[in-house]
């Protein structure tokens, strides 16, 4: 769309290589950045959902100082989430189906964030709050008599699928199929996965499988209404206008996706962060009821599990100094913001006890801001409330295995140990 | 569903659209540009019809038996919905009313192309006189 031919920058962050490092590495390397050159100009990455960077396709803005992306989160009449907001590129029927009000701009992305939120009334979070704690003691108890689990797969990743099946009124006997079709979805640009399938046949299935279980649940809940949060979103109505079947479709996807691996990532880099500080694990134990309110920000700031998101300039711009032009692609780096030494006294410490209203590890505080945001919170407080209760000396053993990815901030694979219990 | 009769109706609607595609001045070269060969197979009357986008050709019967990049099976009355935009390309999927072969990544190309042919699908129709095919 512009013209402009400009330089990328001597730092390149587009780099593969540069995502296979460690969080440690990269932040290193954003630092830099931040000092630097808080907006710099960087060649384009490939996405394996669309194949190979196209020559002519043009660079993008990283922004990765803190007050930057509050700027970028805020200006939603400038910076236009409807072309995408992941970092890699996404097929636009891929938007449609999965990603909701996600990549939706105003007026729409009012409207229909409004009759999403009418639903969740306080009487059904608190309902489904006494759920997850429930849930979260019946995970942890379960492997209790162990002493030697791969917390991944036996504590981080079990909680979040659960709690959006059990918010949404999926039958019991889908669950299964949901939680594996949600997993498809979030690890497509993970290499394990997409060895066995190609990535977009990977995500498509996945999405697919989801619209199929969402909508038999729709049909339902139309023919005999329940006092669930689907048959609330069936019925929503703000102003006249109501949710449509495919609306109702792509929020569940969007769920599964923005609901999941979130939430199961912090879980893991939390139980990291707990077994490396442990004067921070002693402060919180001491006071578990009156910390942990402020301590759950903490494990986000630190996790920092969604790292990157994309907006497309829609007006000339002004940011640090460079001219963003319209139609140029704007990348927030929000693992970066979150380290950002302007923002947070010795951000490079885990300290539970920290002022954390700049972090943006949920969003800049814009119309986008997470909508999760405290039933992740409710999440990460039932699973280390039991954890610490029920495991007292649980700790994370040897070196995790990182997800190489440009979006997650993922844990593949931990080790943790405790004793075991009788 | 209201749907077509023969296989001729198949290929004269559906192979029509892809003719009226690839002739318009702004979705024909986005066609073509994508490179792909896309294949359809349609039951209830049985149909092939096979699209070489950047060659512009529009193959069917014993000739569209070809290999191709992706490669769309569904019913007669399931492409006359899609092509109205009356269905959903992931709950038809998981419903097993469609199933795909090939590669899906090209395949998403194609879908945001199709949806700006939705209006040209249902005039050619009404030209045609065949309200019977329009679902309300
Ligand atoms: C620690 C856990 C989580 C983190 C770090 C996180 C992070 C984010 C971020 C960065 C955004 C985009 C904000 C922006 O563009 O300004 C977002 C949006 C969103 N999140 Fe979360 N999220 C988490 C958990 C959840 C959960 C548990 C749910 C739901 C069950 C959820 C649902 C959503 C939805 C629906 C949106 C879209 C909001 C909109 O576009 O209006 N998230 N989240």
């Amino acid at each position: 769309m512009t013209a402009t031919k400009r330089d990328y920058d001597t730092v390149d962050i587009s780099d593969p290589a540069f995502w296979e490092k460690t969080p440690d590495e990269r932040e290193r390397v954003f630092s830099v950045l931040r000092r630097e050159r808080p907006v710099s100009w960087q060649r384009p990455i490939s996405s394996p959902l669309m194949g190979e960077v196209n020559e002519n396709e043009a660079g993008y803005w990283a922004v990765v100082r803190n007050e930057d992306i509050v700027t970028v989160s805020r200006r939603t009449d400038v910076f236009s989430s409807a072309r995408g907001v992941t970092f890699e590129d996404m097929p636009s029927e891929v938007l449609e189906m999965a990603s909701s009000i996600l990549t939706m701009d105003a007026p729409r992305h009012t409207k229909v964030r409004k009759l999403i939120s009418s639903t969740f009334t306080p009487k059904r979070i608190s309902l489904i709050e006494d759920q997850i704690y429930r849930q979260a003691h019946e995970i942890v108890r379960g492997i209790a008599h162990l002493g030697d689990v791969e917390f991944v797969s036996a504590v981080s990743a079990r909680l979040p699928m659960w709690t959006i099946s059990e918010m949404i009124g999926i039958p019991e006997e889908k669950r299964e199929e949901v939680r594996e079709a949600a997993n498809l979805m979030i690890s497509w640009d993970d290499d394990e996965v997409s060895d066995a399938l190609d990535p977009a046949t990977a995500m498509l299935n996945g999405i697919s499988t989801l619209h199929g279980v969402c909508q038999d649940v729709i049909d339902a809940r139309r023919a005999s209404p329940e006092n669930d949060l689907l048959t609330a979103l069936v019925q929503a109505e703000v102003d006249g206008a109501s949710l449509t079947d495919d609306e109702i479709r792509s929020f569940f996807t969007l769920l599964c996706v923005a609901g999941n691996d979130t939430t199961k990532q912090t879980t893991t880099h939390t139980l990291r962060a707990l077994t490396e500080y442990p004067d921070q694990r002693r402060y919180l134990a001491e006071d578990f009821d009156g910390r942990i309110d402020t301590a759950v920000l903490e494990f986000v700031r630190w996790a920092s599990p969604v790292m990157t998101f994309g907006r497309t300039a829609l007006k000339r711009f002004e940011l640090a100094g460079r001219t963003i032009e319209p139609g140029d692609r704007v990348v927030m780096f929000y693992a970066s913001g979150n380290q950002d030494e302007t923002a947070f006294d010795s951000p490079e410490r885990f300290d539970l006890s920290r002022d954390n209203r700049n972090h943006v590890a949920f969003g800049g505080r814009g119309p986008h801001y997470c909508l999760g945001s405290h039933l992740a919170k409710t999440q990460l407080k039932a699973i280390f409330s039991e954890l610490l209760t029920q495991l007292p000396d649980i700790r994370a053993e040897g070196e995790p295995e990182y997800l190489a990815s440009t979006f997650i901030n993922g844990i593949k694979k931990q080790r943790c140990v405790f004793t075991a219990q009788e | 569903m209201p749907g077509f009769a023969t296989t001729e109706e198949i290929n004269k609607y559906i192979g029509g659209i892809f003719e009226k595609a690839l002739d318009d001045t702004d979705i024909g070269p986005r066609l073509m540009a994508t490179g792909m060969t896309l294949r359809m197979n349609f039951s209830d009357p049985e149909a092939v019809i096979t699209v070489d986008f950047p060659g512009q050709s529009i193959l069917t019967g014993e000739d569209a038996i070809v290999d191709a990049d992706a490669i769309l099976s569904m019913s007669a009355d399931t492409a006359n919905g899609y092509w109205q935009g009356k269905v959903s390309l992931p709950l038809a999927m998981a419903k097993g009313k469609l199933t795909i072969g090939g590669s899906a990544a090209e395949l998403l190309k194609l879908a945001p192309l199709a949806k700006d042919l939705h209006p040209v699908y249902i005039s050619m129709l009404e030209e045609n006189d065949r309200h019977d095919l329009i679902i309300a």
